[in-house]
């Protein structure tokens, strides 16, 4: 095509120059078209490549997968597709963005178009390969911006572990799927003593300092699974998956123990913290989550009621001591 | 916009041939026996389609969907539809090896949605075309399929707010594989427009009967 004598085929042209990756295999995998971009792209020039079988010139290709994909087109006569979301590359290239990419290699979106000869039989197929990294890399990061964005809205400003609008989420999710897989979880309820008295005598600061310590300290205790939640000012909730509340007590005593065990330190001054501790166990008769976050609640009370730093367990007899919900 | 009963008839005949065709070239492509139900035909318009989902797949059930549009003397857009154990089993069978990860999952599912849309709506074109004179281009063109919907309660797949179609044809067609619990329903949805092409389409068909 590129006689200068001869007048330009525009449609070869077209193929050979557009922007696009465009190859043509038969039957036997040998390929019979292979464009510029192809060329420019593999480091392969047409000459190399037409005549040859494919999967002897790129030895890395998928071959068990695209001979299906090809065959299929054959086979069905239609179009297939693979997208870069599912399969980032078919070929191995290096892409146009070398300092700012962050990916490895070109994604690509790839169309296998059948191609009739002159009897109406499909006897070739022909492959668009489009490059698809600008759109997969402004994706990626769209995702990812998406991701920390939610993460954040998950999270508790001052401390960095979760916020209550998660932990009620949690626990819902964590509520439907008991129900319905017949297992069980425990939810821990805390409040630290006399917060206020601490806010008045060293300062909100030092209250911000006791509200991070404290979280710290609890967040080691826990297990990956576990889920620990500022609730409210100093109150502070922990979902325990799979745990009964015989185990949650023991772990609640060990919270209790952490955090009176040793005083928060703020500008050199210790600072002597305590907490009060409710459990409640997951029932599978229970009307809804809220009714669990309520249950812990009233035994929350009660560890306050008999007179703080201590832990106390749900049972039915304490509501009748709790203040109306 | 409803079909007549003769033209409900042919489109039934013509889906059959079709569905027929599109089980033994699938059987053919996957080694396995393709089970094809004898497709059901509803012309709807948009707000019955949720629910005729819904019933198509048995209720409060969780589904994933796969979207591709056709485009040519027929245009729309054609909806495949999964029961929540998706299609794990057919990893194997398309090329795929070892555990199947999310990624591969899906792009199983987009291959089975492309090579039921195409041979579903190119059975029926074939069938068209052995008939009756279609003036024109008679191939149809297909874009890449997307997922529309992961995991969604059926009668949320469908938002009419969302669709600008205000009636579909629904061609109802289960699909299963031979000791794999593979369950797929496909769904065309139409333009009016596209619709009445049909109409026209079917009434010559008939008359050339």
């Amino acid at each position: 095509m590129s006689e200068p004598t001869q007048a330009i085929h525009l449609p070869d042209f077209i193929v050979e120059w557009v922007d696009v990756g465009v190859f043509v295999v038969n039957r036997n995998m040998e390929v019979t078209l292979w464009n510029r971009f192809m060329s420019n792209h593999s480091g392969l020039d047409a000459d190399a490549v037409v005549g040859r079988n494919l999967f002897d010139c790129f030895p890395d290709l998928p071959k068990a997968w695209l001979s299906k994909k090809v065959q299929g087109v054959f086979l069905l006569r239609n179009f297939a597709f693979t997208s870069w979301e599912q399969r980032p590359y078919l070929f191995r290239f290096p892409h146009n963005r070398p300092i700012t990419g962050g990916v490895d290699h070109m994604y690509q979106n790839c169309t296998f178009m059948p191609v009739k000869g002159a009897s109406g039989e499909v006897d070739s197929v022909c492959v668009t390969l489009f490059d698809a990294t600008d759109v997969g890399i402004s994706q990626t990061e769209l995702k990812k911006a998406m991701a920390r964005l939610a993460e954040s809205s998950n999270r508790d400003g001052l401390t960095g572990i979760y916020n209550r609008r998660y932990l009620e989420q949690r626990l819902s999710a964590e509520f439907d799927r008991c129900r319905r897989y017949r297992d069980h979880f425990s939810f821990v309820l805390f409040d630290l003593d006399h917060f206020k008295r601490i806010n008045d005598t060293y300062g909100h600061l030092a209250g911000d300092e006791v509200l991070c310590v404290v979280s710290r300290r609890i967040d080691e205790l826990l297990r990956s699974v576990d889920v620990m939640a500022r609730y409210g000012g100093e109150e502070f909730g922990v979902i325990l998956p799979a745990t009964a509340m015989q185990s949650a007590r023991i772990l609640a005593e060990r919270i209790r123990l952490v955090i009176e065990r040793e005083p928060v330190e703020y500008k050199g001054i210790p600072i002597p913290v305590t907490a009060s501790i409710g459990i409640a166990e997951f029932e599978a008769a229970a009307p809804s989550h809220e009714h669990l976050i309520r249950c812990a609640d009233v035994a929350l009370y009660h560890a306050k009621a008999s007179g703080r730093n201590r832990v106390a367990c749900y049972a039915p007899e304490l509501e009748a001591a709790a203040p109306p919900a | 916009m409803h079909l007549t009963e003769d033209q409900r008839d042919a489109m039934q005949e013509i889906a059959n041939i079709a569905m027929g065709q599109a089980g033994s070239l699938l059987a053919e492509l996957l080694g396995n026996f393709v089970n094809l139900s004898v497709p059901r035909i509803k012309v709807l318009a948009l707000a019955q389609v949720g629910p005729a989902i819904r019933d198509m797949v048995g209720g409060d059930v969780e589904v994933t969907a796969v979207r591709q549009s056709f485009q040519g003397y027929l245009k729309g857009e054609a909806l495949v539809i999964y029961g929540h154990n998706g299609c794990k089993e057919l990893g194997d069978l398309l090329g795929y090896d070892g555990t199947v990860e999310h990624a591969e999952e899906t792009e199983l599912l987009l291959d089975v949605s492309n090579i039921l849309v195409g041979a579903c709506l190119g059975g029926i074109v074939d069938q068209i075309k052995n008939a009756i004179e279609v003036e024109g281009n008679t191939e149809l063109g297909f874009s890449a399929p997307s997922l529309m919907a992961e995991r969604v309660p059926a009668d949320a797949l469908i938002d009419p707010d969302k669709l600008s179609w205000t009636h579909a044809l629904l061609l109802e067609v289960n699909f299963t594989l031979e000791g794999r619990n593979f369950i797929s329903h496909l769904c065309m949805l139409m333009p009016e427009h596209s619709i009445e092409k049909m109409r026209s389409i079917l009434d010559q068909f008939i008359e050339s009967l």
